[in-house]
């Protein structure tokens, strides 16, 4: 299983554009989107617009780098047959998913690093040391969460359908869950809604850690409890596959 | 049938059926295949031969009633124990990683794998270890499900169409790499429609057709129950009387093609028929008798099943037609039929 996860790994970073692309767009956004030297107050919350972005965006840039690729590779690899032949060896269900997982943590991480240095270096955020490793820590274990989700919409869908189901999850979570405007700014329907969403637990994880807290428990709670859901649904589908395709 | 561990058939198939909605897929196969044979499983595109490997890969679970094992356990139980090696026709190969990697995850993988250099160069790999999975060849590619198949020490092997892209020199030395796989008292079943595989590697040909096991025997054997062998000879002086019906009427005599002197015979029985020939005081010269390929073999078995089967509604031509391809060529003249016609005709006079 350890040669798997290594093995994904290894293409993942030799996959260069998906790698360019996935690292760049994340940073790019949030210089878009907060604007430069911006400290306009956000209604409601403890920090700033640039903080707020930075953990918005890198939660965002994470959760295109893993949802977007797991679930169109893995459905492509279903359809080559290679799952197929995966299924043919000893590897249990849940290496598989491991592995996937893996990979696309290969891919968030260095675009998550590469938004904190562009909220430090260019948008002027200073924070505590503890709290760059924390942040960091925070998105970074988040987006397993949408790994998961990538690889269990890799299963759930085939050929075509794959990009429009991806996009609907992609797009619903991260508005809902506030990526891209606060969540308090939102109507309150929307808001009711998306405090039970993962990203919204994801974001509010590095926030707490922004206004100089702790991340909650109950955001935790709730981001592991998807996790749990994710990865099961993904290891159910993997073998749900294996009885009827 | 609880058969212990050791002494389990390699494969059984108890009465497993697959239906696929209104499509019967496979109909109750009943088959064991214990270790160390060589088995080929023949059949044309759509006889059941993949549904059969994916029931025996645990790919696809029977329909209630049927079972099939492995070794005495489930299909799934025997792969995650490495008891089993399966090159798929379909099995995609892991993009983006080398030739050498993506064996080496095999042999990791294989409970009791063996180490890459060895399994590199028993599929002829060695010399392409180090490059794109993405950039091979189809017979290259061919030999890397090979040795993802042979990346550990399995008791069966199983192979859906190996030589699909394969020219003749890969497939022979293919075909021996399977030899020695064999020898080591290994299970070998492959799905092919290359009769001529079937023919020469096999120590038993499974006849499948629309979802039935229509024979089950040695390549000789199945030849031998299609009744299919030719005696040829000519008549210098026909004696008076001599009637097409006569020479029919010889024992074992399925088809007869009179031409001038010459005559041309098919026999289920070919010693008998020779004998009885002289018996009718006729000296035949140039006394042939040849054994057909398991190609006009398996047209026959198959064409004869299609008449005395349900399905009327649509009759062989296209399908044996499909098989047969090259088969008509051999008519220097107008007295040989094409291989597919009389196998029509065989069937149509039964």
């Amino acid at each position: 299983m350890k040669t798997l996860v290594r093995l994904e790994i290894t293409r993942t970073l030799r996959n260069k554009k998906f790698m360019f692309f996935s690292v760049i767009y994340p940073p790019a956004l949030y210089l878009i989107i907060a604007g430069r030297n911006s400290t306009a107050e956000m209604p409601g919350l403890a920090i700033d617009m640039k903080l707020y972005y930075m953990v918005a965006m890198a939660a965002f840039g994470a959760i295109t780098a893993v949802l977007m690729g797991n679930s169109e590779r893995i459905a492509k690899e279903r359809e080559t047959g290679w799952v197929r032949q995966l299924r043919l060896t000893a590897l249990p269900g849940r290496g598989y998913v491991t592995a996937k997982i893996a990979s696309a943590a290969t891919v968030s991480l260095p675009s998550i690093l590469l938004v904190l240095v562009t909220g430090a270096a260019v948008m002027g955020v200073r924070l505590e040391a503890w709290q760059w490793v924390a942040v960091a820590l925070c998105s970074w274990a988040g987006s397993f969460v949408f790994a998961a989700l990538g690889v269990a919409i890799g299963y759930l869908a085939t050929g075509d359908a794959v990009r429009p189901i991806t996009m609907l999850c992609y797009f619903g979570l991260a508005f809902m869950g506030g990526l891209w405007l606060p969540s308090s700014s939102l109507p309150g329907w929307v808001q009711d809604i998306g405090e039970w969403l993962p990203t919204h637990a994801y974001i509010a994880l590095g926030q707490a850690v922004e206004a100089g807290d702790a991340p909650h428990a109950g955001d935790a709670g709730l981001l592991l409890a998807y996790l749990v859901l994710f990865a099961s649904a993904a290891a159910w589908l993997y073998r749900k596959d294996t009885r009827t395709a | 049938m609880t058969s212990t561990h050791g002494t389990a058939p390699a494969v059984e198939f108890t009465a497993a059926g697959k239906t696929y909605g209104a499509v019967r897929a496979l109909d109750g196969l009943n088959v064991r295949i214990h270790p160390g044979e060589t088995v080929a499983l023949l059949g044309p595109n759509g006889a059941g031969k993949s549904t059969t490997l994916d029931l025996l890969l645990g790919l696809r679970n029977p329909d209630p009633g049927g079972r099939v094992r492995l070794f005495g356990t489930t299909p799934r139980q025997a792969v995650t124990d490495g008891r089993v090696g399966a090159m798929l026709q379909s099995g995609g190969l892991m993009e983006g990683v080398r030739v050498r990697e993506l064996v080496a995850l095999a042999c990791d993988l294989h409970p009791r794998g063996y180490p890459v250099d060895q399994v590199l160069e028993a599929a002829g790999l060695t010399g392409i270890a180090e490059r794109t999975v993405g950039k091979l060849s189809g017979g290259q590619e061919q030999r890397v499900r090979f040795a993802l198949a042979t990346a550990g020490a399995s008791d069966l092997l199983v192979l859906d169409e190996p030589t699909t892209g394969m020219d003749v020199t890969a497939r022979r030395s293919f075909w021996s790499a399977i030899r020695s796989q064999a020898a080591r008292g290994r299970a070998v079943l492959f799905a092919t429609h290359y009769l001529e595989e079937a023919d020469e590697v096999a120590d038993r040909v499974l006849v499948l057709h629309r979802g039935r096991l229509l024979a089950d025997g040695s390549a000789a054997e199945i030849k031998a129950l299609a009744g299919v062998r030719r005696v040829s000879f000519t008549l210098e002086a026909v004696p008076d009387g001599i009637r097409e019906a006569q020479l029919r009427a010889l024992p074992g005599v399925s088809e007869v093609e009179l031409a001038g002197a010459a005559v041309r015979m098919r026999s289920s029985d070919a010693d008998a028929t020779v004998h009885a020939l002289y018996a009718l005081g006729l000296y035949p010269r140039g006394l042939e008798v040849t054994g057909l390929g398991l190609e006009q073999a398996f047209v026959a078995l198959t064409s004869r099943a299609e008449q005395g089967g349900e399905q009327t509604g649509e009759r062989s031509g296209g399908q044996a037609g499909e098989w047969t391809g090259s088969a008509p060529s051999s008519a220097p003249h107008g007295t040989t039929t094409p291989t597919t016609d009389n196998a029509h005709h065989k069937a149509a006079t039964k």
